[in-house]
C-alpha cells in the first residue's frame, strides 16, 4: 500500500479520522450540539471531496476498488450520515444521547457503507458488512431508557451473529470451491464447463443467508419490524436506507456471473422476490404502528430492488442503483419527520397520531405527504420514475410477470400509503395530538430530502445518465 | 498435504452444524454467541485449509481478519448482554417477545 492508494480512499479516511477524533473529545468535553455539528461538516467534508476526487489508482490493496462508482456511493453514504446527525439534532438531545459516541458511531457506519460499496475482495465486502453491522448493534440500543431498546438490541444482535456465521462460512466456501476472494472472479470461477462446482450451491446459498438477512429478503425478514420499532427513529432511518443500500451497491458487480453459469439459481431468486414482495406488502397492510408499516414497506421495496437486480444488464443495473438513491432519500426523510414529531415522552406510534397533522405542522405534513407519495410510486416523486425503471429493465429482460407483479404490489401498496396521508389531513377533533412540532435543522434535512425527492422525480435524467455514466466507465 | 481437505470439509461442516445446534436448542443468550463463535471458526477452518489446498495466502489473511472481527463482535455482544441482564433481569431469549404486529 503507497501514497498514492491512500488517494484512493481520503473521502473515507476524513469520515474515520473525523470519527475518531470525536470520539476521543466527547471523553473530555462531551457538548451535544457542537458535536452534532461537526460531525455534519466532517461528513459534508468527505462528500464534498468524494465528489470532486479523481483518483489515480484503480484499487486498493486489493480489496477496495476505486474510481467514480466508489466516489459515487461514498459521496452518497457520507451525506447520507450528514442528513442522519440533522435529523438527530433535538431528537438526540432530549434523549440525552452520548454525543461523542453517538456522532462517531454514525460516521463510523457510514465508512462501513462506503468500504461495502467498494468492495472488489470478498474480504472488502466481509469487513465492510461487519462494520456496519457492528455499529448498529450498539446504535440500536443506543436510546437505553426506551422500553423497546433491549428486545429489539438482543433480535438484531443474535441473527445478525448467525447471519455473519452463514456470511463467513458461504465465503469460505466460495473460497474452497475457487481458490480466489476476488469478487467478479470468485463468482465467475463458481461454473466450470457449463457446471457449478462442487460445494458451489452450498457456497451461494449459505452466502444467499447471509446477505438475504442483511436486505431482509424472505425467509430472513422477520428481525425487521422489530428492530426498526425499537430502535431510534434517526438510527432505523440509517438503518433503512444505507446498509441495505450499501449491500446493494456491492452485489451489482456480482450481477453479472449470475448471468453468466448461475442460471439455475435465478428462478429461486425469482421467487425469492415475489415471496418478498407479497410478505412486505400484506404485511404492512394490517399493520397499525407507522415504524412496523415502514419496515414492512421497506420489506417490499427491497422485492423491488431484486426484480430489477435479476433483469440484469445495464438497464437492470441501472435501475438498482436509480432505486438505491432515490429510496435512501426518501426513506431517511420519512424518519425525519417521525424524528421531527418524537417528544420527549416517546416517538409518534399509532397511525391515528398522525391525525390533523396538516394543521397542526403543515410543512411535516406536506413533506411527509411527499415521501409517501414516493413511496407508493406515484407521479411526479422521485419513486415514481425509479419503480418505472424497475418494470422496464423487467420486461426488457423478459421477466414480464415480474414486472405484472410488482405493478400488482405497488397497486396494493397504495392502501396503506394513502390512509396515512389522508389520515393527515383529516381534521383531528377528539384528543389533543401526541405530537411535536419541530424546530431545525431537523426540519432542515426533513426539507433537503422532500425537495430532493421532487427535483429527481420531475428532472430525472441527470441522474440517470449519471448513473449509467459510473456503470460504464 | 497428509490430511485430504475432504476430511477437513467434514470437520469443519461438523464444527457449523454443533454451533447452529447450539443457537437453535439453547435459550440462553451467551449460549447462543458462543454456538455463533464455533459457527465462525468452521469457517475458519475452512479458509485455513482451503489455502493450503490452493497454496494462496488469501485464506490465511482472511481468517487473521475473521479472527479480529471476532475478538470485536465478542466485545460488543458482551456489552449488549450486560445491558439486557440489567434491564431486563434475565437472559431467556423467551423473555424478549413483547412485540408484536
Amino acid at each position: 500500500m503507497t501514497w498514492t492508494d491512500f488517494a484512493g480512499l481520503v473521502p473515507v479516511l476524513i469520515l474515520l479520522g473525523g470519527a475518531i477524533l470525536i470520539l476521543m473529545a466527547g471523553a473530555y468535553r462531551p457538548h451535544y450540539r457542537l458535536f452534532i455539528l461537526a460531525g455534519i461538516s466532517i461528513a459534508l467534508t468527505a462528500c464534498g471531496v468524494a465528489v470532486f476526487s479523481t483518483s489515480a489508482v484503480k484499487e486498493v490493496s486489493g480489496i477496495f476498488r476505486c474510481g467514480p462508482y466508489a466516489d459515487f456511493f461514498m459521496a452518497l453514504w457520507s451525506l447520507l450520515g450528514a442528513l442522519t446527525l440533522g435529523i438527530s439534532f433535538r431528537y438526540g438531545e432530549e434523549r440525552k444521547f452520548a454525543p461523542g459516541e453517538y456522532v462517531a458511531l454514525v460516521l463510523f457506519s457510514c465508512v462501513g457503507m462506503s468500504f461495502l460499496s467498494m468492495a472488489s475482495s470478498l474480504v472488502g465486502f466481509f469487513l465492510g458488512l461487519e462494520m456496519i453491522s457492528l455499529n448498529f448493534y450498539i446504535l440500536t440500543v443506543f436510546h437505553r431508557q426506551s422500553p423497546e431498546a433491549p428486545e429489539a438490541g438482543m433480535k438484531y444482535l443474535l441473527l445478525g451473529a448467525v447471519a455473519t456465521g452463514f456470511l463467513a462460512f458461504g465465503i469460505a466456501l466460495i473460497f474452497a470451491a475457487t481458490g480466489t476472494l476476488k469478487l467478479p472472479e470468485a463468482m465467475s470461477g463458481m461454473v466450470a464447463g457449463g457446471q457449478i462446482v462442487p460445494l458451489g450451491l452450498l457456497a451461494i446459498a449459505m452466502f444467499l443467508v447471509g446477505v438475504g438477512f442483511k436486505l431482509s429478503l424472505f425467509p430472513f425478514h422477520f428481525w425487521t419490524p422489530d428492530v426498526y420499532q425499537g430502535a431510534p427513529a434517526p438510527v432505523t432511518g440509517l438503518l433503512a436506507s444505507g446498509s441495505k443500500g450499501a449491500v446493494w451497491a456491492a452485489m451489482v458487480p456480482l450481477g453479472a456471473g449470475l448471468a453468466g453459469g448461475l442460471a439455475e439459481i435465478v428462478p429461486l431468486l425469482k421467487a425469492l422476490a415475489l415471496l418478498t414482495l407479497a410478505t412486505g406488502v400484506l404485511c404492512a397492510l394490517v399493520q397499525d404502528n407507522i415504524k412496523r408499516l415502514l419496515a414492512f414497506s421497506s420489506v417490499s421495496h427491497m422485492g423491488y430492488v431484486l426484480i430489477a437486480f435479476l433483469s440484469g444488464g445495464l438497464t437492470g443495473e441501472r435501475a438498482v442503483i436509480f432505486y438505491l438513491v432515490t429510496y435512501s432519500i426518501v426513506v431517511l426523510g420519512s424518519f425525519g419527520v417521525l424524528a421531527c414529531l418524537s417528544t420527549p415522552l416517546g416517538e409518534p406510534r399509532a397511525l391515528s397520531d398522525f391525525k390533523g397533522l396538516a394543521y397542526r405542522s403543515p410543512f411535516l405534513a406536506a413533506a411527509l405527504t411527499i415521501f409517501l407519495f414516493s413511496l407508493a410510486g406515484i407521479p411526479l416523486t422521485a419513486g415514481f420514475i425509479g419503480k418505472f425503471h424497475i418494470f422496464y429493465s423487467a420486461v426488457r429482460a423478459g421477466h414480464t410477470w415480474m414486472a405484472i407483479a410488482g405493478v400488482i404490489a405497488s397497486l396494493i401498496s397504495m392502501g396503506y400509503y394513502l390512509r396515512l396521508v389522508f389520515l393527515v389531513f383529516q381534521p383531528r377533533t377528539d384528543s389533543p395530538s401526541p405530537l411535536a412540532v419541530c424546530q431545525p435543522p431537523g426540519n432542515i434535512a426533513v426539507a433537503f430530502c422532500s425537495v430532493l425527492t421532487l427535483v429527481i422525480g420531475i428532472f430525472p435524467a441527470p441522474l440517470l445518465k449519471f448513473v449509467a455514466a459510473i456503470l460504464s466507465p | 498435504m497428509n490430511v485430504p481437505f475432504s476430511h477437513l470439509l467434514i470437520i469443519a461442516f461438523l464444527l457449523f452444524l454443533m454451533g447452529l445446534a447450539s443457537i437453535l436448542v439453547r435459550r440462553n443468550v451467551i449460549r447462543v454467541l458462543i454456538g455463533v463463535e464455533i459457527m465462525l471458526n468452521a469457517a475458519g477452518l475452512v479458509l485455513v485449509g482451503s489455502s493450503a489446498l490452493w497454496n494462496k495466502v488469501d485464506g490465511q489473511l482472511f481468517a487473521v481478519f475473521l479472527m479480529a472481527i471476532e475478538a470485536a463482535e465478542v466485545a460488543l455482544a458482551l456489552a449488549l448482554v450486560i445491558y439486557l441482564r440489567r434491564r431486563k433481569g434475565t437472559l431467556n431469549i423467551n423473555a424478549f417477545n413483547e412485540m408484536r404486529g
